[in-house]
């Protein structure tokens, strides 16, 4: 079957490629760490341009870098060129009209976001059908007003004389270049020539400059100068008018798009869009950004078709080689490679391998029923897409599954929070980390009014921890592309000052950057998510951890921790407790940050995918998968060996982990990992919860205890999976006890020996269940360290 | 001739290394004591002391020898095999200092000759092992690394308690860390043992031009308080065995001599009751 909703003309796109300018050799800046690289810089600012979505721009889909500084830019293309039509096609004025309005109308929303195109030409406004979309016009902002790369962000006949009168390389971007190219574009349609097309590079840059001296209009002097005089007559009075005044030579009276798009000439276009304006959003089934995500799944590959095409070349490096280096580094006598100049071509990405992959996918799947599903339907219907049983990593990199959990994962997203409890549902299944973020934020609980509550805390005031801050933000999962760029920096600063300001009670322990790193990462373009996401998971995931004196919370979860090995592998346990291995040791910075500050990023989120559907313990469960993966060394090894084994933490299987840890947190009673200084509001009191033990207790206590509640469930539950032990006197225990428990008083066991043995005439129950969960009953003066040690 | 070596910038340097290698055997072949030991010891001890020798000679180089020296290295911990007939002394050692002077790459430096330039910040502590020769002893570092912000100053006993030495370190373009390293010392000269080795690291030499603490102001202060003392660059490894080597030979090393494992550091380190043994005694 044909696909027509992926077929769709907007639903195309191209790249285009240019180097980011190199530094020099051994550079450093003031805080003695390397420059950061230009092309993470653009990597950095251009996330900012994803966000920008108008029918009048191509939106930017992703940026890539390649080898040596080289940037690759994938963004929306459809439509031709209206350079295309010039000399073919003479458009109507109310065509141009048109043109022109939407021109504005794009360039409008750009200077809102102080983004100034300065690219603006014939050559980069696509048309559709009646409609325009502008390209290619985030160059100049990603580049940093053109500072990070070699070449000059310019074009030379639209561009306005200020720009040459202040030098290429120096000028401030202002608005009003691109409203002077407007009028440029606007004569070329109207005359329906391409201006100056015969002369040289030089020529046409004094013909603008000499514009400067004419005292007639701008307009009438251009069209003389290309023997359309009459043309220029024709044209109606009030449209001339307004390409004079856009034309005008001192920048500062030139009208701003808003002013123009306010001219009468645009009237009948203007009550067409404004009624569109609302800030009611349709619901899109699925935007160009999923499209390009599954192009990429079903084996596109940007670099690829770059290459194809002849936009990326290599040259042996023999080539390249300078002709001398001093012995500080510097190089000379290297030619420039012509590859570092501006290559305008665009490579359109061929979409024929996905849609001959979703062929099959019918239309009905771009519509999944939710709700008004009944079971007995659902229960015939075959599953869109089986992915059951596959990896993780397999099912993420399937394009169809993808695209099911995407289409219905949108459709989710956009009724939260009433479809919050669907969210989750689906959530335990897989997360596709396209939309991750936004998922999490979902099962996180974030509130609308996010952003306003971010507004509204102090960001930028100097306070004590900002040297803190300061030096570990850059050593803050540095691999990742946009947490070592320049905007990433920022951000996570901001974040992290938020956040100190607003918990006035917590304060900023080295560990908070790494915790808030995946946040930032899933969050890029929404600071304020990503602030409200960390707002949210702490107190629920790391209630108290970040108190100045933290110690006993951290000490009574490293204690839990330890009871934990030893309930799910005692003789794991018993082997670090030989070898004086104490949790307090290596496992500060896993509880501390989650693990975020032990594991890659992307880790990190498959790790979090679960630890967000779980509650505070999952971390103690993760941290018991980790000591399992690694077992066998541990038993074998000694203090040192181990201790090393953690220092550098060796390859850590983390599916293995996800799935080890999910299993011991289901099958371990929760009185077990219950603390006090976990947060109230995240769980149920009982009357027969275990309180009052103090810590000093808690950490002599080698086994855990375990609340009444979880034994009689468990009994009820799964009765051959336990086994009782009475140990008060006989005289106790006939008055009244758990049924099939077994009695060895406590009094009536000698402890000389180690051996089982000496328990009595039961060891050899005792022999016989090791797989079982044992448990203790005592009564209140029963001394726990005795009977246990 | 100068242009044609320089136009393969890569190539000849490469070719330097091979003579280094070179020159590295035959002077091992004059210095009879250090060729027996290195044999004991393997490659890797051939690379750093020799190199050593040799990069009093040839400064400029040694950065460049040392990377490739470093990606030679295999395994952390060089273990001297039985046939040893020298001692083999265990020292704990601490690292101490404001975050982010460089304290862990100090020791990354050292353990595997290698130089991230956004090491992680540490949380907690590391521990890392690490042998070097010395004459006829084999000194075995068992170093712990700890976390520099100020809040993680609770946790520092632990690790420097029962230290048989200690580094402190600060960042020579950073005034406050001179400070902090100060106060450091001051913590130790109270609380740690008293035959405990102090060094004092300024770290970030290869920063010089940045420099905010003057060499001669931090020297003083060492001489003042009976510190070793050396302004180190783990970037460029810059002077890094050196400090740890000096540390070594200012040890106690007593004639007992017994192959125990590590095992009792640990212990020690845990139960934290060290401080109370006889800390001259350090080789088991």
């Amino acid at each position: 079957m044909m696909v027509p909703l992926l077929k769709h003309p907007e639903m195309n796109f191209g790249a285009i490629t240019f180097f980011a300018r190199q530094h020099k050799e051994d550079m450093c800046g003031s805080n003695g760490l390397p420059l950061t690289p230009n092309s993470i810089i653009i990597y950095g600012r251009a996330q900012k341009l994803k966000t920008i979505k108008s029918p009048y721009l191509c939106q930017y889909l992703d940026i890539i870098r390649g080898k040596h500084e080289r940037t690759i830019v994938v963004c929306q293309y459809c439509g031709v060129p209206l350079s295309n039509y010039l000399e073919k096609k003479k458009f109507t004025l109310d065509g141009i009209k048109r043109i022109a309005y939407q021109i504005l109308h794009g360039l409008k929303l750009l200077h809102e976001r102080n983004i100034v195109h300065r690219n603006l030409s014939c050559e980069n406004i696509l048309l559709q059908g009646e409609n325009i979309k502008m390209f290619n016009y985030g160059l100049y902002y990603l580049t940093d007003n053109a500072k990070l790369v070699s070449f000059p962000v310019v074009q030379l006949l639209y561009a306005a004389p200020e720009i040459y009168l202040d030098g290429i390389h120096n000028s401030l971007p202002n608005p009003a270049v691109d409203v002077w190219a407007v009028g440029i574009i606007l004569i070329e349609l109207i005359l329906d020539k391409s201006l100056w097309s015969s002369l040289k590079v030089g020529q046409r840059i004094r013909k603008i400059l000499s514009l400067l001296q004419s005292n007639s209009s701008v307009f009438e002097r251009i069209a003389r100068e290309h023997n359309a005089y009459e043309e220029y007559l024709n044209v109606p009075e009030d449209l001339k008018e307004m390409i004079e005044s856009v034309l005008n030579i001192d920048p500062t009276k030139r009208p701003t798009c808003e002013e123009l798009l306010r001219n009468k000439i645009f009237s009948q276009f203007q009550t067409e869009q404004d009624s569109g304006d609302k800030e009611l959003k349709n619901f899109e089934i699925f935007t160009i950004h999923e499209l390009y995500h599954w192009w990429q799944l079903a084996g596109g590959d940007v670099l690829q078709e770059l290459k194809k095409q002849g936009l990326i070349r290599s040259s042996p490096p023999i080539l390249s080689l300078p002709h001398l280096v001093l012995i500080e580094g510097n190089i000379l006598g290297q030619e420039r490679n012509p590859a570092t100049l501006y290559d305008p071509r665009v490579v359109q990405m061929p979409l024929d391998t996905l849609y001959q992959r979703f062929e099959n996918i019918p239309l009905s799947s771009f519509y999944p029923l939710i709700r008004i599903k009944s079971d007995i339907i659902s229960q015939f219907e075959p599953q869109p897409y089986d992915a059951t049983g596959l990896p993780l990593i397999i099912k993420e990199r399937d394009p169809e599954y993808q695209f099911h959990r995407i289409i219905l994962f949108r459709r989710l997203l956009h009724g939260y929070p009433f479809t919050k409890d669907l969210i989750r549902k689906e959530a335990e299944k897989d997360i596709p980390p396209l939309l991750r973020g936004e998922i999490w934020a979902a099962l996180l609980d974030i509130k609308c009014d996010y952003k306003s509550r971010y507004m509204k805390l102090d960001k930028y005031s100097i306070t004590p921890t900002d040297r803190q801050i300061e030096v570990d933000i850059p050593r803050c999962h540095q691999y990742n592309e946009l947490l070592s760029s320049t905007e990433g920096h920022k951000k996570l600063k901001r974040i992290l000052k938020a956040w100190v300001f607003q918990n006035s009670k917590y304060v900023y322990w080295q560990g908070l950057d790494s915790l808030t790193a995946p946040f930032l990462y899933l969050n890029f373009n929404d600071e304020a998510k990503a602030f409200a996401c960390l707002s949210a998971f702490i107190p629920k995931f790391l209630y108290k951890f970040f108190l100045k004196d933290n110690s006993p919370v951290i000490e009574e979860y490293l204690a839990k921790f330890s009871q934990l090995i030893a309930f799910h592998d005692p003789t794991l346990a018993n082997h670090l407790y030989e070898i004086n291995f104490y949790p307090q040791l290596f496992a500060i910075p896993w509880f501390l940050t989650l693990f975020s500050h032990v594991f890659p990023l992307y880790k990190i989120l498959h790790l979090w995918d679960k630890v967000l559907l779980a509650n505070s313990s999952f971390s103690l469960h993760i941290g018991l998968s980790v000591l399992t993966q690694l077992r066998d060394r541990l038993l074998s090894s000694g203090f040192n060996e181990c201790i090393l084994l953690f220092s550098d933490l060796p390859e850590v299987d983390i599916e293995k982990s996800v799935v080890l840890s999910t299993e011991t947190f289901k099958a371990t009673p929760t009185s077990i990992t219950a603390r006090e200084h976990d947060n109230d509001e995240y769980r149920t009191k009982d009357e027969y919860d275990i309180t009052g033990v103090t810590l000093s207790d808690l950490k002599r206590e080698r086994y855990p205890r375990v609340s009444a509640r979880d034994v009689i469930d468990m009994i009820r539950t799964n009765p051959r999976k336990i086994l009782v032990i009475d140990i008060r006197n006989m005289v106790q225990f006939n008055r009244c006890c758990i049924i099939n428990s077994i009695n060895i008083p406590f009094s009536s066991v000698s402890f000389t020996e180690n051996k089982i043995e000496n328990v009595g005439s039961n060891s050899a129950i005792l022999e016989h269940s090791k797989d079982k969960v044992v448990v203790v009953v005592g009564d209140e003066e029963t001394d726990l360290e005795l009977v246990f040690n | 001739m100068l242009a044609a070596v320089l136009t393969s910038f890569r190539q000849s340097v490469i070719f330097v290394c091979y003579h280094f290698r070179l020159l590295c055997i035959k002077l091992v072949l004059h210095r009879k004591t250090i060729y027996e030991k290195a044999f004991l010891c393997g490659r890797k001890a051939i690379g750093t002391l020799v190199i050593r020798d040799l990069t009093r000679k040839i400064t400029s180089k040694l950065f460049l020898v040392n990377k490739i020296m470093a990606t030679n290295r295999t395994g952390a911990a060089q273990r001297p095999n039985g046939a040893t007939q020298g001692k083999i002394c265990q020292f704990k050692l601490v690292l101490l200092g404001e975050s982010a002077v460089g304290k862990s790459s100090l020791v990354l430096r050292f353990v595997k000759g290698q130089f991230h330039e956004y090491q992680e910040s540490t949380i907690g502590a590391a521990f890392l092992t690490q042998t070097i020769c010395l004459d006829d002893t084999t000194v075995k570092f068992e170093i712990w690394d700890t976390a520099g912000q100020e809040r993680y100053h609770s946790l520092a006993p632990m690790y420097y308690r029962g230290a048989q030495a200690a580094i402190v370190v600060y960042d020579i373009t950073n005034q406050d860390t001179f400070g902090r390293a100060k106060t450091w010392v001051k913590e130790l000269q109270r609380q740690a043992s008293p035959t405990i080795v102090i060094a004092l690291a300024g770290n970030k030499q290869d920063l010089a031009n940045k420099r905010m603490v003057e060499y001669e102001e931090a020297q003083t202060y060492a001489d003042e308080n009976g510190l070793l003392f050396m302004e180190t660059s783990a970037k460029t490894a810059m002077n890094v065995n050196d400090i740890f080597l000096a540390i070594a030979k200012k040890l106690p090393k007593n004639e007992q001599t017994s192959g125990q494992g590590g095992s009792a550091q640990g212990r020690r380190l845990a139960e934290g009751d060290a401080g109370a043994k006889a800390p001259g005694n350090c080789c088991k």
